[in-house]
């Protein structure tokens, strides 16, 4: 069977953490120089977080440029330097919930639309591409269509390359029910996929 | 195992988070179950499509941190961040570097020799001078302790004859004060004598004058008497 393995290399990980964590030290001692290479070196992660969760480059940026502000102004606070990553995806997490409930109505009103099946039936092999483009929107327009604890599960794991033990750490849950929510996700997009007719030869085409 | 506690190992089965000996138990179960293995094998699809859901690079960096320009700390950072490799091992390659240039440098303007020879390694400053002489003889030694002899000798003499001095003086300081004592005794006794006398001399005075007009008193009344 094949498998997909998105983990990050343990050792090069811890690296990562330690270098984090120096820098985070670094910040604290007033070398805020230190913090503009803390926004280098995770600005993509939390972007592309955020723009997998909107689907929205704009409100992927505004998410992303939030989770910042608000990390410099609370970085005195994080207790282990060790964590900053969890904390910082925790952060990025709670803001794409408070978007989520401040616009919950234009969203709800755009996720009905996606509702929508898309026609995908009568297409023809030579319009490959066409397809391929395609079903790339409708996989994103899939991952909306998830509830919001099961997408960011999802997100977190398939994308992000996190361990169980940290998504369940930055959402305060039992890993368990981390491992739970992922199951029902990915269930609810392979019904959703059926249903649209998509499949793995979709994206065969490049 | 059973097809539920099968399901619960699904998603550490697919994100490679499972114990080895759980992997093949799991693996095992799954041959005789060739159903649970088409859901798995289901939910193996849906994560390589989601493989190719695109994303999107932000275009710069959002967020930059303009630190005030307060000082002289500031300005140190600066200078650590632009000079200084990122890494630690190359800092360190980078302070031994520049440890030995210094060294080379301080030694061109001290004009530092360094050498080594029988008598050990010998590290110098400045021009570099012959050695004149590496020790004495028997006889300069023997010189040498007799001058300085002589010296001690004289040395001690001359304290002692100022020892002596110094307490003579002290003898004759003491003795003119005792002297000065003693006149001042003197007079201060002479003084008190002629007081006496003088105050002698008016009583004498006074008592003959009283006798004198007692008796003119006694004269007078015989006189009238007769």
């Amino acid at each position: 069977m094949p498998r997909l393995t998105l983990r990050i290399n343990s050792g090069s990980r811890q690296n990562d953490n330690m270098e984090d964590a120096q820098l985070v030290q670094d910040f604290r001692g007033g070398n805020h120089r230190a913090f503009n290479k803390l926004v280098a070196r995770w600005q993509d992660r939390i972007h592309h977080f955020a723009y997998r969760f909107f689907a929205s480059s704009d409100d992927a940026t505004e998410i992303t440029q939030k989770t910042f502000i608000k990390a410099y102004q609370k970085l005195d606070t994080l207790e282990d330097v060790n964590k900053f990553g969890s904390w910082i995806y925790t952060i990025a997490n709670n803001l794409c919930l408070d978007e989520l409930k401040r616009a919950g109505r234009r969203r709800a009103t755009s996720y009905e639309a996606l509702k929508v099946a898309p026609q995908t039936e009568n297409a023809t092999p030579a319009d490959g591409t066409v397809l391929r483009n395609e079903g790339l929107v409708l996989l994103h327009k899939a991952l909306l269509q998830l509830p919001v604890d099961q997408r960011v599960v999802v997100i977190m794991k398939e994308y992000e390359g996190l361990t169980f033990r940290e998504i369940a750490e930055i959402l305060d849950e039992p890993e368990n029910t981390v491992k739970s929510r992922l199951y029902y996700g990915l269930n609810a997009l392979k019904k959703t996929f059926d249903s649209w007719n998509i499949n793995k030869e979709v994206f065969d085409y490049e | 195992m059973n097809k539920e506690t099968a399901r619960l190992l699904f998603m550490d089965y697919l994100y490679d988070e499972l114990e080895q000996d759980q992997r093949k138990e799991l693996e095992a179960y799954l041959s005789h179950n060739p159903g649970l293995k088409k859901e798995l094998d289901e939910l193996g699809d849906v994560r390589s499509m989601l493989q190719h859901l695109p994303v999107q690079n932000p275009a710069e960096q959002l967020v930059m941190v303009e630190p005030e320009r307060s000082g002289f700390q500031d300005w140190w950072n600066e200078m650590i961040e632009s000079w200084l490799p990122a890494s630690g091992f190359a800092r360190a390659g980078f302070a031994i570097a520049s440890l030995l240039i210094l060294f080379v440098v301080m030694g061109a303007f001290t004009k530092m020799n360094i050498s080594v020879g029988d008598g050990g390694f010998n590290l110098t400053f400045g021009e570099k001078q012959e050695i004149i002489q590496q020790g004495f003889t028997p006889h300069q030694v023997e010189m040498l302790l007799q001058q300085v002899r002589e010296d001690n000798a004289v040395m001690i003499s001359d304290a002692i004859q100022q020892a002596q001095q110094q307490q003579e003086n002290r003898i004759e300081k003491t003795l003119v004060n005792f002297a000065d004592y003693i006149e001042q005794q003197r007079q201060s006794d002479l003084q008190m004598i002629s007081s006496g006398l003088y105050n002698m001399e008016e009583t004498y005075y006074d008592r003959f004058r009283q006798t004198d007009q007692v008796l003119g008193e006694l004269i007078q009344t015989v006189s009238t008497r007769n």
